[in-house]
């Protein structure tokens, strides 16, 4: 599954602006970049609805700081 | 403050004190850390955290430091997984030690742990999530400079009794993520019972003890009301992005070659003297 | 049909045999070339030749470990091998030139030159400082970060392979033009801005992460750094001299500490010996480094254990060729052979070859010899750490290598023979540059002049750079390298190494390259001038130095040449010094598509301070003190920052006078010491003017000077005297009551009372007819220092 943490609207984003600022000057009509961390993990479960509990419970826990991170998880099984 | 003092008995002498220093792969500041409390004659051991989970000795320590550096290379956010691997290890004994109101110091990424770990700003005990960030610095970047800090604490915080309020000390800051915010819908809130409470400790201001105002650089990472650190409703746990251990000696001072009499000692000595103090009288 | 070269040897695991005994001349080279070991054709016959007597072909473990170790990274053919110059054959310019002086000058105090990973010191009766500084070029310039990082991590690793422990970092970097031309960025180039940004990111992530202060370097630009990037890494570490292990016996058991092994980092060295090319990006990606800091510390924290507990003989890190130099180096160092198992190498993925083992450059890996009966705790104290620790092997009786993997023997290999390759003998030759003097009437408006040089690019305030770097970290940074409020640039940083003692150490560093476009010789012997006198300034002496060249490609005769005189500079001046050279580098093949960079050598030096309370910074004290210029100002404006910015390189290139510098700088040390000097600092780039400027602005004082009282020689236009670049000159703030002991003191030097400090904040210079040529505020010149790079890019 792909867990994404991205940070909530109203927070500033230093490396995003960092960014948009650098492509700018190499050339590119960027308006915004956002910058975001995604973990790609692979784990056993048993069914996808208890997959994406877990995952909820990883990102409350660990991934994210409900501070200021939001996180979108996409389940997948893998063949 | 009463509140602090419940188990009054006799007092204890300097010697008897132990601190415990944490470290665990990544930390760097643990050494200077610890030489501060002995250069003030107080025990302070560095222990690995694999060697505390195999003692299972945190209630021998009067008081814990978690110290600067970069914990677990600052992966997934700075001090996350230093703070939740401490819960998930010595949750039970973190808990005791918080609960019986041991003094527990947060410096830099000491500070970053305590609020991933929700001991920080510590309203109501410890939190089950984070209440607060210590986020990428606004301006961006890893930034080595020494600033001023006013300090704001009437009363609480055991960590600062020996400062008076008001009064403006300098220290320096070394970090890339530094800037302390709340959840936006809560930042009001959230200010206003750190004044209630009195656990505003210290806030970024000018040498003449003028705010910030999130002005770089006197304010040096954006954070949310210039603050510098924070301590729990109790008082009892403190954190900050300044470095207090790299303030200890005049000699560390960015200027002392200007002065034509130094005082011996740099504002850090205060924070590790004002703690030992509360240690003496609360035993 | 073309015979096959490549002969698979059928085992379980990838193995070739090459057969190199039938080969011919042209097959010989295909061989090289095609795997990657950079061996020349007189080297690869004497490959053919030892095969021959043992009748047999080599193994592809056999030929990587000899091109390694023959390596010009690994074994520095150019210095120690022979040079034809001048009708005269130079046997080793290392031995004639840099060891040949610290044997002369042969001082009691340095514990350890040239043999280890580092040069060390004696610092106090119980401790040592250790000091190496390390290059890393060719990586930086394919991927600036990573490069940087790891260049970072290896000086590191060089330290705690004298079983040192890092206590501060340098770090001198070589860019192209920050606004170089897009368009002219040839394929495969990246723009100067990019390796920029890389470069310093990746420098302060590895020594912020591992806890270890950057308190000094530099940064330089020059047209010529444009796909040649310049990453000078240095350390700095404390030793207790009684722990000091180097007794590697048969029978020790070889261990390997830290990272796990992959492919990054393989041809390293011979991709650092190499040029660089279009195709360089594709090629040698792979061969740069990863860096992991974090792995590093709990590998320091780990080595500083096993010191401590005295239980190990011998200590190396892995660098340039991995294990194959680690082992090889090892073993030829205590006159023993080595057995080596691959299998037990831990590795990062299966399916590594044997030889991709052996050759790895995979980072934060070290290796240690440790006598059997100690081996149980070494690991314990490896495990205590989170750090994997491996016995691979064994120290042998006799001088040979064999390296087993998984019971198949795939590599035996004389040491002798591994590390005497057959000498190199190259060509020098060297013309003098052309140049004139330019001819160009003096500007109207001298202040705008000053604060242009202020604003260029080798001058300006590298304050946003070197606020990146944690230089406080272990709370022992006495002097800093930006001075006070205003961070005015401190001449040298200053180290408190011990707990109870006030004994102190001065680092500081002389590089300019733009001398060298002049004469190699006189770019040399500033670039020394400069590093001591920085160190002096501060109050640095007893001062050891270190030597880094990096150069173009040193089979082109004329790039030998500059080389060549380079070396006889520093010869001549460290003994005239009397300052011994302790370690050193040299980084060669540094060319791009664009041409080879301009000859850069970049000298460290590493100073004590007898007492910290007594070190001086730079910045003006006090109103009404007296300010007094120490030496001559020479008409030396060629390669000057000025002729620069007017848009010439010129010939005057600065000289060094030895026996006046050295009573100067031994003069300047005994005021120090007498307490009568409140400021400090060397004039360098931009000349008096920018010295001035920058004791001014760091101060917060104003500073009045009057040129006619420079002590000066063939000057008679007031530019020339305000930018000249003169070596071993200081200004020297005296307090006005101080005057009379000052000058008694300097009684039989060149020097002369030149101003004051004034309450009023402006830098105010009267001319050569008494008229004011210079009147700027203190706010308008530091705007204009720091202006150029604030926004940090």
């Amino acid at each position: 599954m792909k867990i994404e943490v991205s940070l909530k609207p109203g927070h500033s984003d230093p490396e995003g602006e960092t960014t948009a600022r650098l492509l700018k000057e190499l050339g590119y009509k960027v308006e915004r970049v956002g910058v975001s961390k995604v973990y790609s993990l692979s784990l056993e479960a048993e069914s996808l609805e208890g997959v994406a509990a877990e995952a909820e419970e990883m990102c409350k826990r660990l991934l994210a700081n409900p501070t200021k991170d939001n996180y979108a998880i996409v389940v997948e099984e893998e063949k | 403050m009463e509140a602090n003092l419940e188990q009054r008995g006799l007092a204890m002498k300097r010697e008897e004190i132990n601190v415990c220093v944490l470290r665990v792969g990544g930390t760097n500041c643990d050494a200077e850390t610890k030489r501060a409390f002995d250069e003030l004659g107080v025990q302070a051991e560095v222990v690995h955290v694999n060697e505390m989970v195999k003692r299972r000795s945190l209630l021998e320590y009067n008081a814990l430091v978690f110290p600067g550096g970069f914990s677990y290379g600052d992966y997934v956010r700075a001090g996350a997984i230093w703070a939740k691997w401490i819960l998930a290890k010595l949750g039970k004994e973190l808990k005791a030690f918080v609960y019986e109101n041991r003094p527990v110091l947060g410096i830099c990424n000491g500070f970053q742990v305590l609020v991933e770990a929700g001991l920080l700003p510590g309203f109501e005990g410890i939190s089950p999530y984070p209440e607060a960030a210590l986020a990428t610095n606004f301006p961006p970047g890893y930034n080595c400079r020494w600033v001023y800090i006013k300090h704001e604490n009437d009363v609480k915080c055991v960590f600062t009794r020996k400062i008076p309020k008001g009064k403006v000390l300098r220290m320096p800051v070394a970090h890339s993520e530094g800037r302390l915010i709340f959840a936006k819908e809560k930042e009001k809130q959230y200010l206003k019972r750190l004044y209630e409470n009195d656990q505003l400790v210290f806030r970024y201001c000018k040498k003449n003890g003028v705010y910030a105002e999130g002005r770089f650089p006197t304010n040096p990472n954006g954070s949310f009301h210039d603050i510098v650190g924070v301590c729990n409703r109790e008082g009892t746990i403190f954190g900050l992005m300044p470095h207090p251990e790299r303030a200890f000696y005049w000699w560390q001072q960015p200027d002392w070659t200007r002065r034509a009499r130094m005082p011996q000692y740099g504002d850090g000595k205060l924070i590790f003297e004002s703690l030992i103090e509360y240690l003496v009288k609360k035993f | 049909m073309t015979r096959r070269l490549y002969i698979n040897r059928r085992t379980p695991f990838p193995l070739f045999e090459i057969d190199v005994l039938a080969a011919t001349d042209k097959q010989l080279l295909k061989i090289s070339r095609e795997m990657g070991i950079g061996l020349n054709l007189q080297e690869i016959r004497a490959v053919q030749e030892y095969f021959r007597k043992r009748r047999r072909n080599p193994t592809d473990v056999e030929l990587q470990t000899i091109g390694q170790t023959w390596s010009e990274h690994c074994f520095h053919k150019t210095f120690k091998g022979k040079i034809k110059f001048d009708g005269k054959e130079i046997d080793s310019l290392f031995k004639t030139y840099i060891s040949k002086a610290t044997e002369e000058i042969n001082p009691r105090w340095c514990f350890s030159v040239f043999e280890d990973n580092a040069g060390i010191i004696n610092f106090d009766k119980d401790y040592g400082i250790a000091i190496k500084v390390e290059t890393h070029n060719h990586p930086s310039a394919i991927e600036p970060f990573g490069g940087a990082a790891t260049g970072t991590g290896g000086v590191i690793r060089d330290i705690l392979g004298v079983w040192a422990d890092p206590i501060a970092c340098t770090d001198v970097l070589g860019f192209g033009p920050l606004d170089y031309d897009y368009e002219k960025l040839p394929p495969g180039i990246k723009h100067p801005k990019y390796v920029y940004m890389g470069v310093v990111a990746g420098i302060g992530s590895y020594g912020n992460n591992m806890g270890i202060p950057t308190v000094n370097g530099a940064i330089y630009f020059d047209e010529s750094y444009v796909g040649n990037v310049v990453v000078y890494c240095g350390c700095i570490g404390l030793l207790p001299l009684k722990k000091f292990r180097r007794n590697a016996k048969p029978g020790d058991i070889v261990v390997l500490a830290g990272g796990k092994t992959g492919r990054d980092g393989i041809h390293g060295v011979t991709f650092a010996s190499a040029e660089l090319t279009e195709k360089s990006e594709e090629i040698s990606r792979p061969a740069v480094q990863i860096a992991n800091p974090i792995e590093e510390e709990k590998l320091k924290r780990a080595i500083i254990e096993v010191r401590d507990s005295e239980l190990a003989s011998a200590i190396t890190d892995l660098g340039g060729g991995g294990l194959s130099s680690a082992v090889g180096e090892t073993a030829k160092r205590f006159d023993c052979g080595a057995v080596v198992e691959l299998e037990k190498v831990p590795l990062k993925y299966p399916g590594l070859a044997p030889w991709e083992i052996y050759v790895s450059e995979s980072q934060e890996r070290m290796l240690l010899a440790v006598p059997q009966i100690s081996l149980k705790r070494v690991l314990e104290i490896f495990e205590k750490e989170d750090v994997e620790a491996t016995a691979i092997g064994k120290y042998t009786v006799d001088k040979v290598l064999r390296i087993h993997h998984r019971g198949e023997k795939v590599a035996e290999l004389d040491i002798p023979f591994l590390f005497e390759p057959p000498k190199s003998v190259r060509t020098a030759e060297y013309k003098p540059a052309n140049l004139e003097e330019p001819r160009f009437a003096e500007p109207e408006n001298l202040t705008k002049t000053l604060l242009e040089l202020l604003a260029s690019l080798n001058i300006a305030s590298k304050e946003s750079v070197i606020r990146t770097y944690d230089h406080e970290v272990k709370g022992n940074t006495v002097l800093k390298p930006l001075q006070g409020e205003y961070g005015g640039p401190n001449d040298a940083a200053i180290i408190k190494p011990l707990k109870n003692s006030w004994k102190g150490i001065a680092v500081s560093c002389g590089m300019n390259p733009n001398y060298g476009k002049i004469d190699a010789y006189w770019m040399a012997a500033s670039a020394i001038d400069e590093a001591i006198r920085n160190n002096v300034a501060v109050g640095g002496r007893r001062i050891a130095l270190l030597d880094n060249f990096t150069w173009g490609n040193p089979e082109k005769p004329e790039r030998l040449g500059s080389l060549v005189n380079a070396c006889g500079a520093c010869y001549d001046f460290a003994t005239a010094f009397g300052t011994p050279f302790v370690s050193g580098k040299d980084s060669l093949y540094n060319e791009s598509p664009l041409g080879p960079l301009t000859p850069t050598l970049l000298i460290t030096a590493l100073g004590v301070v007898p007492d910290i309370r007594s070190a001086v910074s730079m910045d003006v004290k006090a109103p009404n003190d007296s300010i007094y210029i120490v030496g001559q100002t020479f008409h030396e404006l060629g390669g000057s920052e000025y002729y620069k910015l007017k848009g010439f390189l010129g010939s005057t290139v600065p000289k060094v006078r030895p026996k006046q510098a050295r009573k100067t700088f031994e003069t300047v040390t005994k005021a120090i010491d007498s307490g009568l000097v409140k400021a400090c600092h060397d004039l360098s780039e931009g000349g008096l003017a920018i010295a001035a400027a920058e004791m001014a602005f760091a101060g917060g004082y104003g500073v009045k000077l009057n040129l006619r009282e420079v002590p000066r020689k063939a000057l008679n236009r007031n530019d020339f005297v305000l930018f000249a670049e003169s070596n071993s000159c200081f200004f020297v703030e005296v307090l006005e009551k101080a005057r009379e002991d000052f000058e008694a003191l300097m009684k039989g030097n060149v020097y002369a009372e030149v101003g004051r400090v004034t309450k009023t904040p402006r830098l105010c210079i009267y001319g050569l007819e008494g008229d004011v040529v210079v009147d700027a505020s203190l706010s308008d010149l530091l705007a204009s220092w720091k202006r150029t790079l604030s926004s940090g890019v």
